[in-house]
């Protein structure tokens, strides 16, 4: 497989610190140092809409709500140590369906923008004491997670009328917090900390709590990727010590007959979870890896950072034959890299890479997902995946 | 900053301090190219207030530009213009914060810890990174200063270097109580980046920039 570039999308004057693809438009919003959020048609890779003047300092990242109904919203961190949520009316004359738009059912689109409407601004939530570093919906969009270099974790509740309750602060990390991402599934909470660890949160009874400490890297975790759940449930991280490491929740030993097993471990008595590290990704990164997205349709995963390099992982089954340490059916399964661009953004370095659906010109879906990666240059870039 | 942290720092004298004196001539159109460079860094009041959102508009242009040129004029030796004098000659002349000295004189930077390294540019890369380590030695031990010299030493170089250069400022080994720490934070982009918006650090870092040549 290699990687090959499909465009750019309009420069941009300052870092572009992340691009996020809208739960189920063919949209993208990049978060950036210039303050303004811009978002893109993933159609033909122009710019749509803007957000400005939201924020005093830099937007660090950002989240699309899922699931939300009419309506686009938006969750902005901030340098500024505020987040901010704004909404937008999906437009009356949509060509998109709004829920399970499958792609066999769209109709097909005109040339018709969500322009007319304007980003509403609703409200603003205060109280972590520095630089929010990241922010993630839970799920089913009634949590909202954010981190901060305060060193905490909070989760907000949304109320009846743009009100967000704080339903915890969590002050496990003993350093800045990079990142917080929500299992895909599950209301289970991961955040990645300059203090090395990644810690998983959940709910029990009626407060939030840590239930599980993964340690290991040697050095800033900054990023971390659920797979989509299946079965088992792993995360993947990225970090400062140039590794990418594979976490695998180990089932609890105590429960239930395995058949009766759901994908949902059931709580035991103390409510934590064995996490353990199942692999180490071969080494590709030179420099920071900063940023890490486990694809959740075709499980691939990539990985950027400080070297400008973009990496694709794929787990491939091995022949059993010469390890004693498979699993039961006598395969074993190992991570390779499969394809890899240097330099993606030239000299820059990378701060983030996701997958995202491609769409054509005419708002369908493809079926095939791309890359985006954003730079210190300003550009926010695409490429394909070629067998 | 009111207490004097290190009230009776060594200080070298000026004369002795690393020169270019025999390549001083051979390297004259590399060192026009960082004068040119540095001749187009915002004053220091926009600095002061928007350092990095100033920056990449003007700045990338400029070397983007100055970069290309280069690659035509002299392809083959592009990737050995900067040498470690150059990089002392840039932050060098950077005051303490307490004194009225520079880092030079302070033996806070030093020629023998800087170390720079450039990429070699192969068909699959043609724009292979440069990489500088710069190394700085506290006057004092417990130098609470360490964190803002290195963040000067790291901005000074952000600015005036081509972006293809990969930055790290580091507290030489032994000669500070928290070296990890220190080092740790200053090459954490997030958190350089974040410092860069902070007024009043941005305001002691343009003072101290301010004797730069």
């Amino acid at each position: 497989m290699r990687l090959k570039s499909i465009g750019s999308f309009p420069a941009q004057p300052d870092r572009v610190w992340c691009a996020v693809p809208h739960p189920h438009l063919p949209l993208v919003a990049t978060a950036s140092t210039d303050r303004v959020v811009r978002i893109y048609s993933l159609r033909d890779f122009s710019l749509v809409s803007t957000i400005e003047g939201g924020h005093k300092r830099s937007i660090r990242s950002l989240a699309w709500k899922p699931n939300a109904k009419g309506e686009s919203v938006l969750a902005t961190a901030s340098f500024d140590s505020t987040t901010g949520i704004w909404h937008r009316a999906e437009h009356a004359h949509d060509p998109y369906p709004i829920i399970g738009g499958d792609e066999e059912n769209e109709p097909p689109h005109s040339d018709e923008r969500e322009e007319e409407e304007e980003w509403r601004f609703a409200v603003v939530l205060d109280g972590h004491d520095s630089e929010v570093k990241s922010v993630a919906w839970s799920p089913g969009g009634s949590f909202l997670a954010t981190c901060s270099r305060d060193k905490s974790v909070w989760i907000w509740e949304e109320m009846e009328g743009d009100n967000y309750e704080t339903v915890a602060v969590l002050q496990e990390h003993s350093q800045d917090v990079k990142m917080v991402v929500w299992h895909p599934e599950e209301e289970l909470l991961a955040s990645a900390s300059y203090d090395d660890t990644i810690r998983l949160y959940k709910e029990d009874v009626d407060d939030w709590v840590c239930c599980a400490v993964l340690t290991g890297h040697t050095s800033t975790v900054w990023a971390i990727s659920f797979e989509n759940a299946g079965s088992q449930s792993r995360l993947a991280s990225a970090s400062d010590d140039q590794t990418v490491r594979i976490w695998h929740r180990q089932p609890k030993a105590q429960s239930a007959s395995p058949a009766q097993q759901p994908s949902i471990i059931k709580q035991t008595d103390d409510g934590s979870q064995d996490w353990q590290e199942q692999s180490c990704l071969p080494k590709a990164h030179s420099r920071t890896i900063y940023s890490i997205d486990w694809s959740k349709s075709t499980g691939l995963i990539a990985t950027a950072g400080g070297d400008g390099r973009i990496v694709v992982y794929k787990e491939e089954n091995v022949a059993g034959d010469e390890s004693t340490q498979g699993d039961s059916d006598g395969s074993r399964k190992e991570w390779r890299v499969v394809a890899q661009i240097p330099s993606a953004h030239g000299v820059y370095e990378i701060n983030s890479i996701s997958w995202c659906p491609r769409w054509d010109k005419h708002g369908k879906k493809m079926g095939e997902e791309i890359l985006l990666s954003t730079g210190d240059d300003g550009i926010v870039n695409a490429f394909e995946l070629k067998l | 900053m009111s207490d004097i942290i290190n009230a009776n720092p060594t200080i070298l004298n000026a004369s002795d301090l690393p020169t270019r004196h025999s390549h001083a001539r051979k390297k004259q159109s590399s060192s026009a190219y960082i004068a040119d460079s540095i001749s187009r860094l915002p004053t220091s009041r926009s600095l002061l207030y928007d350092p990095f959102s100033s920056l990449p508009t003007g700045e990338d242009s400029a070397y983007a530009s100055g970069a290309s040129d280069k690659d035509e004029d002299e392809d083959e030796t592009a990737a050995e213009d900067i040498d470690e004098q150059e990089i002392y000659d840039l932050i060098s002349t950077i005051s303490d914060p307490e004194h009225p000295l520079s880092l030079g004189e302070l033996a806070v930077i030093n020629l023998p810890h800087i170390h720079i390294s450039h990429g070699t540019p192969t068909p699959e890369n043609p724009t292979p990174m440069s990489h500088v380590l710069v190394e700085i030695t506290p006057t004092i031990n417990h130098c609470s200063l360490a964190t803002v010299i290195g963040l000067g030493v790291r901005v000074r170089l952000e600015q005036a270097l081509p972006p293809r250069f990969r930055i790290d400022v580091k507290i030489r080994e032994g000669t500070h109580q928290s070296t990890d720490q220190v080092s740790k934070q200053l090459n954490d982009k997030e958190r350089v980046a974040a410092a860069c918006e902070n007024e009043t650090l941005m305001g002691v870092l343009s003072n101290m920039l301010a004797t730069c040549k």
